[in-house]
């Protein structure tokens, strides 16, 4: 008698699987499963909720990471796909925060343009950014631009570009490219790693170095955290910079030493 | 099962389908058996495997310690305990073993008369089976990563060498010559692999994190370079721009049917490639843990659907889908890392080597028969069986 759960592919199986139904040991997270589970859109709203804008007195749109969509979703191909299919509808823009090569943000595109237009509301080069954010934005969906595209494509001059680098809305990257960015995110940077090192810290330095994750949710954090709890589990789940082990009374954490 | 065994004889459902679907299922339950285990030879860690085509019988290996073994994996034996034993050696007592370690072996791809191996001596070294004493030896300049003699090819007899140089040598063992220089390269080359559908296309990946793709015919330099951004200049960094990882990429394996190419990098990351345009297919495996200094060896399933890759990741082999790109199961059983693995199509078995100086085989779970099953069979009569210890009589005397 074989007692052991064997992996069987798809072709042998008769009974289908219903939607609701979990897989042994790893429970589908409770809010993003009534959305309905394959939804990339939910799940970003659902993250974005997550966001604390209080924290960054409201300057900032609510910014998600694109490894946080990984830890609430099994196949990490399929989000970059339908996350890519967002992205050429204009709904979601990506940026590049300055983390390593593969790390985005994601942002709203209405929230994005909302944020950006309060900040420089009154200001001089408000015009050159709402030629910007009406021009640029909406057509492309790369994350940098270099001088020739700048000049020519879209016909802004170098004191406009300095405008917009001043504004935040272009940071550089190196001599005559720029990276797209968010006005203001160097805080969200500082307080995302520091958040990140706290929350490691925690699953370290318990017992054996891994905590099931409904009881890390429980936790209170210090005041270093300033994001809710909730928002740095998915960011170090989809980093897998903790593995996350199915298990029967829920997903554990453990700490990877790397 | 049964449902596609009768399709299969009523000839509702190709032949194909079925043997697909059992393949499928083999692989999906490999575990290691205690019955199935490998003659322990080396003293030092296992470098690199690799499986006659031929037969599918007889398996080389290459260790840290210039060693060379020769293995026969089929069961002559008519018990289901078996060990793989060692036909013959290159110990280090021979006059011609390689000084340092050996780094790549591979069999003469036509027939089992020849192998060849590389190694950190410098040197590459064409080797008689029969006489165990090398045929021909090339040497080199820095240390040899790896090598590659095309499986399929009629029209060249060519191996391609991978050294600390970053040209890429092409050596014809019928001539002798080693003339023909792959240029293009600005690192070391960790990897070298022939394409197995066209018998003049080579791949190259190097510590400079690129990947090239060659047509040895041509004069002129490579085909294409692989672009982990297809194009998309923005996305990366200006130094990335145009490279296939963002680290050295150590690792190359092309699917059976030679229409895709993985590459692993030291970034952590596998990518998997269109290898006719050199289009990033964009499949996300997640983090693949690689911090190998040399080449990475992996193997990929064959008449399976979906496709399986095993990727030698610390000191466990990770088993992904190949096109999906979801981590199927890891195969943990290793005491240390594990630095090579090599799939052996007919049986849908996997052998893997590491530090630890074992070669482990998977073996896929078969359909076992039950306790009952077993103790009436031994009634009956039959030695064959393998008697459940707990019911063997072992306090009854034999003169009975």
């Amino acid at each position: 008698m074989n007692r052991k759960r064997t992996l069987i592919s798809d072709t042998f199986k008769v009974t289908k699987r219903r939607f609701t139904e979990n897989t042994f040991g790893k429970p589908r997270c409770g809010e993003a499963d009534q959305d309905g589970p394959l939804d990339m859109k939910s799940s970003l709203e659902y993250l974005m909720t997550l966001f604390p804008r209080k924290v960054f007195n409201d300057s900032l749109p609510p910014i998600v990471m694109k490894h946080q969509l990984y830890s609430l979703h099994s196949g990490k191909t399929f989000v970059d796909r339908q996350l890519n299919l967002l992205r050429e509808q204009g709904e979601v823009m990506m940026f590049q925060l300055g983390f390593d090569a593969d790390t985005f943000g994601l942002v709203f595109t209405a929230d994005y343009k909302d944020k950006v237009l309060a900040g420089i509301a009154g200001t001089e080069s408000q015009g050159t950014v709402e030629r910007f954010l009406n021009k640029v934005v909406p057509s492309c969906t790369e994350l940098s631009f270099n001088k020739d595209k700048m000049l020519k494509e879209f016909l802004f001059t170098d004191s406009e570009i300095t405008l917009l680098v001043k504004c935040g809305v272009l940071t550089v990257r190196d001599a005559g490219s720029w990276w797209l960015s968010v006005p203001n995110s160097g805080k969200f940077t500082k307080y995302l790693i520091q958040g990140r090192k706290a929350v490691m810290n925690m699953v370290k330095k318990a017992r054996y170095g891994e905590v099931l994750k409904n009881e890390l949710e429980e936790r209170r954090t210090t005041s270093q955290v300033k994001f809710p709890i909730k928002y740095h589990i998915y960011d170090l789940m989809g980093a897998e910079l903790v593995e996350s082990i199915p298990t029967t009374s829920g997903t554990l954490l453990r700490y990877v030493d790397t | 099962m049964l449902s596609f065994l009768t399709a299969r004889r009523t000839g509702v459902d190709d032949p194909l389908r079925l043997r697909r679907a059992e393949s499928t299922r083999r692989v999906l339950s490999l575990e290691l058996n205690h019955n199935r285990d490998v003659a322990r030879i080396h003293g030092n860690g296992v470098n690199s495997l690799d499986i006659e085509v031929i037969e599918g019988r007889y398996m080389l290996s290459g260790g840290a310690d210039g060693v060379i073994v020769i293995y026969d994996l089929e069961n002559g034996s008519r018990k289901p305990q078996y060990t793989c034993k060692a036909m013959c050696t290159v110990g280090r007592s021979s006059r011609h073993v390689h000084k340092f370690s050996v780094e790549t072996v591979q069999w003469y791809p036509h027939d089992t008369g020849m192998f060849i191996s590389s190694s950190f001596d410098k040197t590459m070294k064409v080797w008689d089976t029969e006489t165990l004493k090398p045929a021909e030896v090339f040497q080199f300049e820095g240390n040899v990563y790896c090598h590659h003699m095309s499986p399929i090819a009629r029209k060249h007899t060519l191996i391609a060498v991978g050294t600390k140089d970053p040209k890429v040598q092409l050596c014809d063992i019928k001539s002798g010559s080693r003339i023909h220089v792959l240029q293009g390269h600005r690192g070391e080359v960790l990897s070298v692999k022939w394409s197995p559908r066209y018998e003049h296309i080579l791949a190259t990946a190097s510590a400079d994190s690129r990947v090239r793709v060659w047509d040895v015919r041509r004069a002129s330099g490579s085909l294409f370079t692989l672009d982990q951004h297809n194009g998309d200049k923005s996305k990366a960094a200006t130094e990335a721009v145009n490279t296939a990882h963002n680290g050295r990429v150590n690792g190359l394996c092309f699917t059976a049917d030679g229409l895709f190419l993985l590459t692993t990098g030291t970034d952590d990351r596998m990518r998997l490639w269109n290898s006719a345009t050199g289009e990033n297919t964009l499949v996300n495996y997640g983090k693949v843990a690689n911090s190998s200094r040399t080449c990475l060896r992996l193997s990929v399933s064959r008449g399976c659907s979906p496709e399986f890759v095993f990727v030698p990741c610390g000191s466990s082999v990770a088993v992904y889908s190949l096109h999906t790109g979801e981590l199927v199961t890891m195969l943990r059983g290793h005491y240390n890392n594990v630095d090579c693995c090599e799939f052996h199509p007919d049986y849908q078995e996997l052998y893997s080597g590491g530090k630890d100086c074992n070669i482990l085989a998977w073996v896929p779970v078969l359909r076992q028969s039950d306790i009952e099953d077993e103790e009436t069979a031994t009634v009956k009569g039959g030695q064959q069986a393998a008697v459940n210890p707990a019911f063997v009589d072992a306090w009854s005397s034999d003169e009975d």
